[in-house]
């Protein structure tokens, strides 16, 4: 396991310029736009993109192929972009946060009391699990078709979990449920333990398709 | 004969191709050769004995366990494909973490000594590397963790005859532990003609035969002759032949007893090529 995430690791470096440039980007629009929870969960979610392209590092190069003859199971496979997956997403998330909180230092927006570092932690939690959903729905996509069609399926892998999420909070509301602050904080606290679910469902369905995959 | 790969009866079907019932085995301390023409099955049987396609029926099995049954079993395999299964912009040194983050018998200090002695620099990334560096590169990584079989798929293709001679040579240095074997797919006959042991021949994905390569060396032979004395062979005698513009080649297992028999043919001797040839080209009585 711990091969398979150093070596979508050394991977992904060599494109750590570009992405280091596509955040400075969104820093400036988002920041400067007084937009700094759009930033965290920019980032975070542009970090979890990121699995896909270290699948498509892996079928430039045959990866599979040599990965099969190491001492891992295909199961220690799968469960590796899981893990290079929350890697990325806590890497984003992080990210955003740091950006996030200088530049508010910097431009007075926040005070440093303990409600904005706290509203800042819970934001930068829910950007993690939510680049975590939308992630891990891609796995499976890109197992089943490719990295080609699976780059194409990534909006629907974005907009799926979305669509659900929008789809039970309207039927709460529909039962009457009302969303208060105690209720959403409760949420998100919650919320790492609904991803956690959610990766593992991700995981079975993706270890499905690749087990019956040949190389 | 004690074996550390036997494969018996593997079968894989596709559209248009079927491997069908292919068994062999390779003994400890031998290198086997197993040749065939583009497309007639080399690949799929590596590719099936080492699980990366499913089997439609049959077994393979490594030192009598099947690969799937133990991880340890990796540990003991080195394999290496035609290609680098890596991504472009690693490093040989990247290759050694992660090779050392994978393999409990990875050895470090081997891995490096393999690099200078190929003088492959550590720190280049592989997208430079000619093809016969990313070979030697695949070699060294395979060699590192100690493997006792070595399974190469057309792994000397591609290389220039001096490139292929310093490689053969490390694989017939690996063998000189009498516990380590190699199984070695090649088009290249003259290489197996160099270091291997057994011959196992795949045609339209059936084995024609798995002979060792000395009594393919010494005993095979091509009888040369005309219409009138082809007509005069003993077709119980005849393996393959082919008919020329005006000669006739007959593939015999004993030459010997064919120059003792057909004085006036000239029998010669046959070499792996020109075995693959006559019968991927030559015609069969039976």
């Amino acid at each position: 396991m711990k091969s398979l995430i150093l070596k979508d690791l050394y991977n992904i470096g060599h494109n750590i310029k570009s992405m280091l440039f596509m955040f400075a980007v969104f820093a400036c629009i988002f920041i400067f736009s007084s937009n700094i929870e759009g930033y965290i969960f920019s980032c975070a979610i542009l970090c979890s993109m990121m699995v896909v392209t270290t699948f498509a590092f892996d079928d430039n190069s045959k990866w599979v192929r040599h990965a099969l003859i190491m001492p891992v199971s295909k199961k220690d496979l799968v469960a590796g972009k899981f893990f290079i997956l929350a890697i990325f997403c806590g890497a984003g998330s992080l990210l955003g946060l740091t950006v996030a909180s200088v530049s508010g230092l910097i431009m007075k927006k926040f005070t440093f009391g303990p409600a904005d570092i706290s509203s800042l932690l819970i934001l930068t939690l829910a950007a993690f699990v939510a680049a975590l959903i939308f992630g891990s729905l891609s796995i499976p996509l890109v197992f089943k078709f490719g990295t080609e069609k699976g780059r194409m399926l990534l909006l629907i892998s974005f907009m799926i979990p979305a669509a659900i999420c929008f789809g039970i909070y309207q039927l709460l509301v529909f039962l009457g449920v009302v969303f208060t602050d105690r209720l959403v904080f409760m949420l998100l606290c919650f919320s790492p333990f609904i991803a956690l679910a959610w990766c593992y469902v991700m995981y079975r369905i993706s270890y499905g398709i690749f087990a019956k995959q040949e190389y | 004969m004690d074996a550390i790969l036997q494969v018996e009866n593997l079968t894989k079907q596709y559209a248009g191709f079927q491997l069908d019932h292919v068994s062999f085995s390779v003994p400890k301390g031998t290198i086997m050769g197993l040749i065939g023409e583009n497309g007639a099955g080399k690949s799929t049987t590596i590719n099936a004995i080492l699980d990366l396609i499913h089997k439609d029926g049959g077994t393979v099995a490594f030192w009598g366990q099947e690969l799937s049954s133990s991880k340890q079993l990796k540990e003991d395999i080195g394999v290496v494909f035609d290609d680098i299964n890596f991504y472009a912009a690693l490093t040989p040194a990247q290759i050694g973490k992660i090779s050392a983050a994978a393999y409990q018998q990875w050895d470090e200090v081997m891995y490096q000594d393999f690099l200078k002695r190929f003088q492959l620099p550590a720190g280049k990334e592989i997208k430079t590397f000619s093809k016969g560096m990313k070979m030697k590169l695949c070699i060294a990584a395979a060699l590192s963790h100690k493997p006792k079989l070595l399974i190469l798929d057309e792994a000397t293709s591609g290389l220039d005859p001096v490139m292929r001679d310093d490689i053969l040579d490390i694989f017939l240095e690996f063998v000189q532990d009498e516990n380590h074997s190699i199984l070695m797919s090649s088009h290249i006959t003259t290489d197996l003609e160099k270091v291997a042991d057994y011959i196992t021949f795949i045609h339209q994905g059936k084995v024609l035969f798995c002979k060792t390569k000395d009594e393919l060396r010494y005993q095979y032979g091509i009888i040369r002759c005309g219409a009138a004395l082809f007509g005069q062979i003993d077709r119980t005698e005849i393996l393959t032949y082919r008919k020329d513009d005006y000669q006739w080649n007959v593939l015999v297992a004993d030459k010997e007893k064919a120059a003792r028999k057909y004085k006036n043919a000239v029998v010669d001797d046959a070499t792996i090529d020109d075995i693959m040839l006559l019968y991927v080209k030559g015609e069969q009585l039976n």
